[in-house]
């Protein structure tokens, strides 16, 4: 398929869209996290807080603390389905049942590149032990998703199989996923679609961030029909990380004016408590929740916000819980000067008002920083104390 | 499979750390700095950059002209608001090139400046007729392009093109493009456009880069990129993503020198005081940690198994971390890597006590730590041999 043969797809999101919150197992899993036992609990209060349908709590099989962090979690009775995470081993999702969690996902391997250089077994191998598996667990009633890892580099004839293997043996749901991340939207779009069109069963999208298209990879696999998608706070995970929950639910809300009806006004409380608990702090230009995000400095943005904010807002700051400001730096100009002055009561005749601008301007490039406010207001008094002067003389 | 799609028309990359990522607000580079950063630019490929604006004030005109006098391989342009001053300044610093910029969306033009479009239009053949007449070339840039009527779009272009623009740039300013979204419009202005059609998109959704690709998916010529994606508010598409997506999912090599790229992150890093996250795509330090027990296990028998590229590549090593998840393939991996021949029993002893650990510290553990577990382990062993 050449470039120019290339057709976007028409399609619309039209089912429901429902959120797996993996911050719990796949987030935790990252090389050097570790969640404290309360962390993990209070992760999962704050996650059903924003109205998520379903966490994945973790990995049962690894025992000891982590069993005990999923039952407790399960104890809590939060609104919401708890997934527990295993192998497609049975022994794996006895550990879940007895953790007492109402789903599980039953991970194998689905591409060749991981059939043979990792498991070191066959095609057929992989779909009996799907079927085991997720048999087993439909005894115990257990709500089932059956996980493709590595599906996105799988032969597409035989990921088919695999997702009909999993339907026959009473699945739930499929989980796609793109676990090393080398899918874009178009390829992500055709590979869900077909998959969701050949076996009919509930999809799931579980992206990687390698390429810096997780987000967008997870919106494709739901405009070709995926119900579930499977995210992150801060998009923590392995590597470069998975889909955020933050950029999702926000970019299906004003990009595609889906409004999943989540309390996204508490976005930064809970993105900075999974960043505190990870130790990875939140940059301040992240998507959506940096703090940088609503922070203006450039003469046009700045004159442009504060004409009307919505020249460079989609959203209001609050919708996030974050706040407006504006600082004065190296390219702020007379837009900014003037809020600041305003906000701390301050006058200044506008003949002189080139004149400030231009010496906080040398202030930032010299401090090799934006100005502090305090900054600011002390410029203006300088400049006011000598204007005094000169008249005087 | 790691190539999804075969891109082959010509694609140019101008880098606009030096400006789009100075304009972020706090971020301010000192002149040295500056120049240094188009100097690595150079080194490593890029064709094309944009060094500053020049009609900001004297110091940044310098700069520019500093940068533009530096003898650098790469074409050196400046941003220039549609303002003749604006292009005096440009002129004045010495670029070759300059971009001309101006909002085209009726949300920019009526609702902030309460002007018509043609205003858009007259502004930047006046601006664009200077930069001729100086002998500059110029790019005509569409600010909020992405929300801008279509046959607007086009008719700006188009004038642009009538001006003598050398391309045209498409800015998605607010970051609210989509995938398949950026793909019909791209297709719609390539459809009837000669000119050359040069991504500029922002990352407010997450999605800068998978728009990035699905614009030169659909016949984009060019991408504006800065280092880290540094830029306005959540930034850019990022250098690193788009040259090694382009390589790796897409066949295209733009033969850059890619092993320098934590190098020169690290560098505008420390410039900007940003630091760079170790979760961050292409060149955080973590992008090669593995620590699972499945996925060291699968690295070990073959990178292949979860990574796309090797880590020597991008300037990165790999690392196998002991924590929490780690399986006892790891530890035995670990200890013969110590020069330690460990037996199945003894690994799967060491892991229970090094996962003990970590959860305990709440954090992986450092190698030293590891060979502290195992210290432990054999006095306990030791111990336990005297007892019986």
């Amino acid at each position: 398929m050449s470039a120019e043969a290339a057709q976007s797809p028409k399609a619309q999101i039209t089912q429901r869209i429902r959120i797996d919150d993996t911050t719990l197992r796949d987030g935790e899993q990252t090389a050097g996290v570790v969640f404290a036992n309360d962390e993990k609990l209070h992760i999962a209060r704050l996650l059903a807080g924003l109205g998520i349908d379903q966490i994945e709590a973790g990995i049962p099989a690894m025992g000891g603390d982590e069993k005990k962090a999923i039952a407790d979690i399960v104890q809590l009775g939060l609104p919401l389905s708890v997934l527990a995470w295993n192998r497609a081993i049975v022994g794996d999702i006895q550990h879940s049942i007895d953790c007492g969690v109402d789903a599980v996902a039953i991970s194998i391997s689905a591409s060749d590149i991981h059939i043979q250089n990792k498991l070191r077994k066959s095609r057929q191998w992989v779909l009996d032990s799907v079927s085991k598996s997720a048999e087993f667990a439909k005894k115990h009633d257990l709500y089932v998703s059956v996980n493709a890892e590595d599906a996105s580099r799988a032969d597409m004839d035989y990921l088919v199989q695999f997702a009909q293997t999993a339907k026959a043996a009473g699945a739930d749901r499929v989980r796609f996923c793109d676990t090393v991340g080398v899918l874009d939207p178009f390829a992500t779009y055709e590979r869900v679609k077909r998959l969701r069109d050949e076996v009919g069963i509930d999809i799931e999208m579980h992206t990687h961030n390698d390429f810096g298209m997780a987000t967008a990879n997870a919106i494709a696999g739901a405009m070709a029909g995926s119900s579930y998608i499977n995210t992150t706070v801060n998009g923590l995970g392995e590597r470069a990380g998975n889909a955020v929950l933050e950029e999702f639910v926000m970019a299906l809300k004003y990009i595609f004016g889906i409004d999943l009806g989540m309390k996204t006004a508490r976005f930064r409380e809970v993105c900075e408590y999974v960043a505190n608990a990870s130790n990875r702090p939140i940059p301040t230009w992240k998507p959506i929740t940096g703090a940088n995000l609503f922070v203006y400095e450039s003469e046009g943005r700045a004159g442009g916000v504060l004409r009307d904010p919505t020249t460079y807002e989609m959203f209001a700051p609050g919708d996030v819980g974050l706040q407006r400001r504006f600082v004065f730096g190296k390219y702020s100009g007379p837009s900014v000067l003037r809020q600041k002055l305003r906000q701390y009561g301050r006058e200044l005749d506008e003949v002189q008002v080139p004149e400030l601008v231009s010496d906080l301007r040398e202030k930032s490039i010299a401090l090799k920083r934006a100005l502090f406010d305090e900054e600011v207001i002390q410029e203006y008094e300088d400049l006011r104390r000598l204007g005094v002067n000169l008249w005087r003389s | 499979m790691a190539i999804i799609e075969t891109l082959q028309h010509d694609i140019r990359l101008v880098d606009v750390t030096l400006r789009d990522g100075e304009q972020t607000a706090g971020v301010v580079f000192a002149r040295h700095e500056k120049t240094r950063i188009a100097t690595l630019l150079d080194e490593i490929g890029v064709p094309a950059i944009e060094a500053g604006y020049p009609a900001l004030c004297e110091h940044e005109l310098e700069t520019v002209k500093a940068i533009a006098e530096a003898g650098l391989d790469l074409e050196v342009g400046a941003f220039c608001r549609a303002r003749e001053e604006d292009v005096e300044a440009a002129a004045r610093a010495g670029v070759c090139s300059v971009l001309i910029s101006i909002s085209t969306s009726d949300a920019h033009l009526q609702r902030a400046f309460g002007k018509p479009r043609e205003w858009a239009l007259e502004r930047m053949s006046k601006a664009a007729r200077l930069a001729k007449r100086l002998g500059m070339r110029f790019t005509a840039s569409a600010e909020d392009a992405s929300r801008t009527d279509l046959d607007f779009l086009r008719q700006y272009y188009e004038q642009g093109l009538a001006e003598g623009a050398d391309r045209v740039r498409y800015c998605d300013s607010l970051g609210v493009d989509h995938a398949f979204g950026i793909f019909d419009r791209i297709k719609q202005l390539k459809a009837e456009l000669t000119v050359p059609i040069e991504l500029h998109m922002h990352n407010d959704f997450g999605m800068a880069t998978a728009n990035v690709m699905s614009g030169l998916r659909a016949g984009a010529d060019g991408v504006a990129v800065s280092i880290a994606g540094l830029g306005e508010r959540t930034g850019n598409s990022s250098l690193e993503e788009v040259v090694m997506s382009l390589k790796y999912l897409y066949g295209r090599d733009l033969c850059m020198d890619t092993k320098r790229f934590r190098e020169i992150v690290e560098y505008v890093a420390a410039a900007s005081s940003r630091a760079v996250p170790v979760w961050k795509t292409i060149v955080g330090t973590n992008v090669f940690a593995h620590e699972s027990g499945i996925h060291v296990d699968g690295v070990i028998k073959n990178p292949q198994n979860y990574e796309v590229f090797s880590p020597e590549e991008v300037g990165l090593e790999r690392q196998l971390v002991v924590g929490k998840h780690s399986g006892s393939h790891t530890i035995l991996y670990k200890f013969k890597e110590f020069g330690i021949e460990l037996s199945q029993e003894e690994s799967s002893e060491i892991l229970t006590m090094a996962r003990e650990m970590a959860v305990d510290l709440k954090r992986a553990l450092f190698d030293k730590e590891l060979m502290y577990v195992y210290r432990d382990y054999q006095q306990k062993k030791a111990r336990d041999a005297r007892l019986e």
